[in-house]
């Protein structure tokens, strides 16, 4: 147990945090996306966080019975599987017959907050590596 | 002379630093459906200096949120702030120790 695993616990958060605004910023350029690879609009796409060990290669089995402090992982991408939104186009060139098209179920204003709550706790993490940083100089100046 | 108080310090300061990785662990799981809140009983910890690892325990009276995660933010910040501060005030007892025997050893070697 150091002060150090607690910096591989902060970054392990920011890194989950990375993987979810990545996704959203994914779901809000592809809000009127109607043509993917797999056919059909794009899927709004989210991620499943867990806790999960940070382990080191020094730690040994022993450190991980002990219930250390854990991390964060990104256990899952869920793809939204919602119906699509039917939107009366015509003249849009992936119109059924009937003249509608399926846009990907998108709320901008959900991904919004969404990203806003993940940069809040990107910065959140951010500070907790910053005092536990601090932490560690103030026992390396003990030599001084 | 160096023993007693020092040992005391360093006792005080393993457990903050093993409050902050709590912390740190609790900030990073903020978005973790069903993550409770973890932390040690401090008082209890200073007082009983035993031998091995502290016992960590659920945090209980936190707002549970609907994906059953009761990470309070406001909570871990203050934590955060003043566990750093602590560990400042103690680093800075320990290095006034251990500079004056160091001192102490110095004046010896002058002479």
């Amino acid at each position: 147990m150091s002060l150090f695993s607690a910096l591989s616990v902060g970054a392990s958060g920011m890194a989950a945090q990375r993987a979810r605004a990545e996704l959203l910023v994914e779901n809000l350029a592809n809000a009127e996306t109607t043509r993917t690879p797999e056919g059909g609009p794009y899927r709004r796409k989210d991620v499943v966080f867990e806790s999960a060990s940070t382990a080191s290669p020094f730690s040994s089995v022993f450190d991980a019975q002990l219930e250390s402090p854990t991390g964060v992982a990104v256990s899952d991408v869920v793809t939204d599987t919602s119906d699509p939104e039917r939107r009366y186009m015509p003249g849009h060139p992936d119109a059924d017959q009937d003249g509608y098209v399926a846009f990907p179920h998108i709320n901008p204003a959900e991904d919004m907050v969404d990203l806003l709550g993940s940069s809040r706790s990107y910065e959140a993490n951010v500070a907790a590596i910053g005092a536990v940083k601090d932490m560690i100089q103030r026992s390396i100046d003990l030599f001084r | 002379m160096l023993d007693r108080l020092a040992g005391q310090l360093e006792h005080y300061m393993d457990l903050l630093s093993m409050r902050q990785k709590l912390v740190a662990s609790n900030i990073a799981n903020a978005d973790t459906p069903g993550y409770h809140t973890r932390d040690v009983d401090f008082q209890f910890e200073l007082q009983n200096a035993v031998a091995g690892d502290p016992q960590t325990t659920e945090v209980a009276g936190l707002q549970m949120k609907n994906d059953g995660n009761n990470v309070s933010l406001d909570r871990e910040s203050r934590l955060l702030a003043e566990n750093a501060l602590r560990f400042n005030v103690a680093s800075n007892l320990l290095r006034v120790q251990i500079q004056s025997i160091r001192s102490a050893i110095k004046e010896g070697q002058s002479s």
